[in-house]
Protein backbone atom coordinates (compact mmCIF):
# COMPACT_ATOMS: atom_id res chain seq x y z
CA UNK A 1 0.00 0.00 0.00
CA UNK A 2 1.14 3.61 -0.68
CA UNK A 3 1.24 5.96 1.69
CA UNK A 4 -1.37 8.46 0.26
CA UNK A 5 -3.58 5.11 0.86
CA UNK A 6 -2.98 4.47 4.09
CA UNK A 7 -3.18 8.75 4.59
CA UNK A 8 -6.84 8.26 3.23
CA UNK A 9 -7.81 4.96 5.14
CA UNK A 10 -6.15 6.17 8.28
CA UNK A 11 -7.14 9.33 8.58
CA UNK A 12 -3.84 10.69 9.44
CA UNK A 13 -3.21 14.29 9.59
CA UNK A 14 -0.74 14.90 6.56
CA UNK A 15 1.75 18.17 7.02
CA UNK A 16 4.50 17.74 4.67
CA UNK A 17 4.36 15.19 1.50
CA UNK A 18 7.05 13.21 -0.50
CA UNK A 19 7.21 10.27 -2.89
CA UNK A 20 4.26 8.30 -3.08
CA UNK A 21 6.20 5.19 -2.07
CA UNK A 22 4.83 1.72 -0.61
CA UNK A 23 5.05 0.49 2.79
CA UNK A 24 6.39 -2.43 2.99
CA UNK A 25 6.99 -2.46 7.49
CA UNK A 26 6.85 -0.48 10.22
CA UNK A 27 9.17 0.64 12.85
CA UNK A 28 8.42 2.50 16.70
CA UNK A 29 10.99 4.40 18.60
CA UNK A 30 12.04 7.58 19.78
CA UNK A 31 15.90 6.77 19.99
CA UNK A 32 17.61 8.44 17.04
CA UNK A 33 20.73 5.89 17.15
CA UNK A 34 17.80 2.75 17.36
CA UNK A 35 15.84 3.94 14.47
CA UNK A 36 18.84 4.53 12.36
CA UNK A 37 20.49 1.42 12.63
CA UNK A 38 17.57 -0.65 13.27
CA UNK A 39 14.42 0.64 11.27
CA UNK A 40 13.89 -1.12 8.04
CA UNK A 41 13.65 0.60 4.62
CA UNK A 42 10.32 1.58 3.16
CA UNK A 43 8.71 1.55 6.75
CA UNK A 44 6.47 3.56 8.59
CA UNK A 45 8.52 5.28 11.07
CA UNK A 46 6.00 5.82 14.45
CA UNK A 47 7.59 8.45 17.04
CA UNK A 48 6.68 11.05 19.33
CA UNK A 49 9.79 13.31 18.75
CA UNK A 50 9.07 15.89 16.69
CA UNK A 51 12.43 18.02 16.25
CA UNK A 52 14.42 18.72 12.76
CA UNK A 53 16.81 15.54 13.66
CA UNK A 54 13.35 13.51 12.70
CA UNK A 55 13.60 14.43 9.29
CA UNK A 56 17.80 14.08 8.84
CA UNK A 57 17.17 10.60 10.59
CA UNK A 58 14.30 9.85 8.08
CA UNK A 59 16.28 10.67 4.89
CA UNK A 60 19.08 8.62 6.51
CA UNK A 61 16.48 5.36 6.55
CA UNK A 62 14.28 5.94 3.27
CA UNK A 63 11.54 5.56 5.57
CA UNK A 64 8.38 5.77 3.41
CA UNK A 65 7.04 8.44 5.92
CA UNK A 66 7.12 9.43 9.49
CA UNK A 67 3.87 9.25 11.58
CA UNK A 68 3.91 11.99 14.31
CA UNK A 69 1.54 10.41 17.32
CA UNK A 70 0.02 11.34 20.48
CA UNK A 71 -0.83 14.70 18.74
CA UNK A 72 2.27 16.31 18.16
CA UNK A 73 3.16 18.29 15.51
CA UNK A 74 6.42 18.60 13.72
CA UNK A 75 8.52 22.27 15.20
CA UNK A 76 9.18 24.78 12.59
CA UNK A 77 12.57 23.43 12.12
CA UNK A 78 11.09 20.01 11.07
CA UNK A 79 8.40 21.16 8.92
CA UNK A 80 10.42 23.14 6.80
CA UNK A 81 13.45 20.41 6.68
CA UNK A 82 10.43 17.50 5.85
CA UNK A 83 9.32 19.98 3.03
CA UNK A 84 12.50 20.53 1.63
CA UNK A 85 13.57 17.14 1.63
CA UNK A 86 10.33 16.13 0.36
CA UNK A 87 9.14 13.70 3.31
CA UNK A 88 6.02 12.16 4.31
CA UNK A 89 4.89 14.14 8.01
CA UNK A 90 1.90 12.63 9.39
CA UNK A 91 0.01 12.92 12.53
CA UNK A 92 -2.02 10.80 14.17
CA UNK A 93 -3.83 11.28 17.29
CA UNK A 94 -3.37 8.15 19.29
CA UNK A 95 -0.67 7.04 21.09
CA UNK A 96 2.44 4.89 19.60
CA UNK A 97 0.52 1.09 20.15
CA UNK A 98 -2.83 2.43 18.89
CA UNK A 99 -1.46 3.96 15.55
CA UNK A 100 0.78 0.84 15.26
CA UNK A 101 -1.78 -1.31 15.20
CA UNK A 102 -4.02 0.73 12.48
CA UNK A 103 -1.32 0.70 10.25
CA UNK A 104 -0.96 -2.94 10.65
CA UNK A 105 -4.39 -3.47 10.09
CA UNK A 106 -4.70 -0.81 7.08
CA UNK A 107 -1.31 -1.91 5.52
CA UNK A 108 -1.15 -5.62 6.31
CA UNK A 109 2.36 -5.13 7.32
CA UNK B 1 43.98 4.88 -7.88
CA UNK B 2 41.28 7.05 -8.80
CA UNK B 3 39.57 8.95 -5.65
CA UNK B 4 36.80 11.75 -4.72
CA UNK B 5 37.69 13.17 -1.94
CA UNK B 6 34.92 15.32 -0.52
CA UNK B 7 34.72 18.05 2.86
CA UNK B 8 32.82 19.29 5.42
CA UNK B 9 32.59 21.74 8.12
CA UNK B 10 30.57 20.23 10.89
CA UNK B 11 28.82 23.25 12.56
CA UNK B 12 29.26 22.42 16.54
CA UNK B 13 25.79 22.65 18.74
CA UNK B 14 23.50 23.23 15.29
CA UNK B 15 21.33 20.80 15.19
CA UNK B 16 19.53 21.90 12.14
CA UNK B 17 22.33 21.31 10.03
CA UNK B 18 23.54 17.90 11.88
CA UNK B 19 23.72 15.09 9.50
CA UNK B 20 24.56 17.47 6.36
CA UNK B 21 28.19 16.18 5.31
CA UNK B 22 26.40 12.10 5.90
CA UNK B 23 23.25 12.91 3.66
CA UNK B 24 25.88 14.43 1.14
CA UNK B 25 28.21 11.31 1.03
CA UNK B 26 24.87 9.35 0.49
CA UNK B 27 23.63 11.39 -2.36
CA UNK B 28 27.01 11.28 -3.83
CA UNK B 29 27.09 6.89 -3.58
CA UNK B 30 23.90 6.93 -4.62
CA UNK B 31 24.75 8.87 -7.91
CA UNK B 32 27.96 6.45 -8.14
CA UNK B 33 25.93 3.34 -8.34
CA UNK B 34 27.53 1.99 -5.01
CA UNK B 35 25.34 -0.86 -3.51
CA UNK B 36 21.54 0.91 -1.52
CA UNK B 37 23.35 -1.54 1.56
CA UNK B 38 26.54 -0.30 1.22
CA UNK B 39 25.34 3.41 1.35
CA UNK B 40 23.21 2.83 4.00
CA UNK B 41 25.84 1.43 6.25
CA UNK B 42 27.93 4.54 5.65
CA UNK B 43 25.50 6.56 6.28
CA UNK B 44 24.67 5.80 9.54
CA UNK B 45 28.43 5.30 11.05
CA UNK B 46 29.07 8.86 9.13
CA UNK B 47 26.19 10.47 10.68
CA UNK B 48 26.55 8.88 14.04
CA UNK B 49 30.01 10.43 13.74
CA UNK B 50 28.82 14.28 12.56
CA UNK B 51 26.49 13.67 15.73
CA UNK B 52 29.27 13.05 17.74
CA UNK B 53 31.10 16.20 16.68
CA UNK B 54 27.41 18.39 17.03
CA UNK B 55 27.26 16.92 20.39
CA UNK B 56 30.11 16.81 22.54
CA UNK B 57 32.96 18.62 20.56
CA UNK B 58 31.62 21.99 18.87
CA UNK B 59 31.80 20.58 15.60
CA UNK B 60 34.44 19.69 13.83
CA UNK B 61 35.66 18.57 9.96
CA UNK B 62 34.74 15.62 8.26
CA UNK B 63 36.28 14.06 5.23
CA UNK B 64 35.34 11.48 3.00
CA UNK B 65 37.62 9.76 0.31
CA UNK B 66 35.74 7.30 -1.88
CA UNK B 67 37.28 5.01 -4.02
CA UNK B 68 35.92 2.12 -6.26
CA UNK B 69 35.93 -0.14 -3.37
CA UNK B 70 35.74 1.56 -0.39
CA UNK B 71 35.13 4.78 1.71
CA UNK B 72 37.36 6.32 3.73
CA UNK B 73 35.87 8.69 6.32
CA UNK B 74 37.70 10.72 8.66
CA UNK B 75 36.03 13.17 11.53
CA UNK B 76 38.10 15.19 13.25
CA UNK B 77 37.82 17.33 16.00
CA UNK B 78 39.40 19.68 18.32
CA UNK B 79 36.89 18.74 21.98
CA UNK B 80 37.41 17.48 24.85
CA UNK B 81 38.73 14.15 23.82
CA UNK B 82 37.51 10.73 25.31
CA UNK B 83 39.00 9.80 28.55
CA UNK B 84 38.35 5.91 28.51
CA UNK B 85 37.56 4.81 24.84
CA UNK B 86 36.44 1.31 25.88
CA UNK B 87 33.86 2.71 28.36
CA UNK B 88 33.08 5.20 25.15
CA UNK B 89 32.42 2.07 22.98
CA UNK B 90 30.00 0.24 25.55
CA UNK B 91 26.60 -0.12 24.32
CA UNK B 92 24.22 2.24 26.11
CA UNK B 93 27.02 4.24 28.22
CA UNK B 94 26.80 8.17 27.21
CA UNK B 95 28.02 11.20 28.57
CA UNK B 96 25.01 13.10 26.54
CA UNK B 97 22.79 15.90 28.71
CA UNK B 98 19.29 15.38 29.83
CA UNK B 99 18.80 18.02 27.27
CA UNK B 100 20.41 15.91 24.46
CA UNK B 101 18.37 13.13 25.57
CA UNK B 102 15.28 14.80 24.68
CA UNK B 103 16.29 15.34 20.91
CA UNK B 104 16.57 12.07 20.58
CA UNK B 105 20.26 11.08 21.59
CA UNK B 106 22.44 10.04 24.16
CA UNK B 107 20.95 6.62 23.99
CA UNK B 108 25.19 5.23 23.99
CA UNK B 109 24.67 3.28 20.92
CA UNK B 110 26.70 6.35 18.20
CA UNK B 111 30.09 4.73 18.70
CA UNK B 112 28.82 1.29 18.66
CA UNK B 113 26.88 2.03 15.87
CA UNK B 114 29.83 3.23 14.23
CA UNK B 115 32.06 0.46 14.66
CA UNK B 116 28.79 -2.37 13.55
CA UNK B 117 28.06 -0.71 10.26
CA UNK B 118 32.04 0.36 9.51
CA UNK B 119 34.69 -2.45 8.47
CA UNK B 120 37.50 -0.98 10.34
CA UNK B 121 37.45 1.95 12.86
CA UNK B 122 40.11 3.64 14.65
CA UNK B 123 39.63 6.29 17.54
CA UNK B 124 42.70 8.61 18.27
CA UNK B 125 41.79 11.04 21.36
CA UNK B 126 43.85 12.86 23.55
CA UNK B 127 42.16 14.73 26.58
CA UNK B 128 42.00 18.39 25.69
CA UNK B 129 43.05 18.22 22.86
CA UNK B 130 40.78 16.79 20.31
CA UNK B 131 39.30 13.27 18.40
CA UNK B 132 39.70 11.62 15.19
CA UNK B 133 37.73 8.83 14.20
CA UNK B 134 38.57 7.31 10.83
CA UNK B 135 36.34 4.74 9.62
CA UNK B 136 36.42 2.44 6.47
CA UNK B 137 33.67 1.21 4.92
CA UNK B 138 33.90 -1.76 1.84
CA UNK B 139 31.53 -1.78 -0.90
Amino acid sequence: MNVSELVKQAGFAVFTKGEDRAIESGYCGDFLSNIISRAPDACVWLTVMNNVNVAAVASLIDCACIVLCEGVEPDTPLYERGKQLGLWILGANENVYETAKTVARVCGV
Amino acid sequence: MQCIKLEYDVDGENFASAGHASESVKRTLKQMGVSPASVRRVAIAMYEGEINMVIHAHGGKAEAEIYPDRIDIYLKDSGPGIADIDLAMKAGYSTATENIRSLGFGAGMGLPNMKQYSDEMKIDSTVGVGTTVFLRVNF
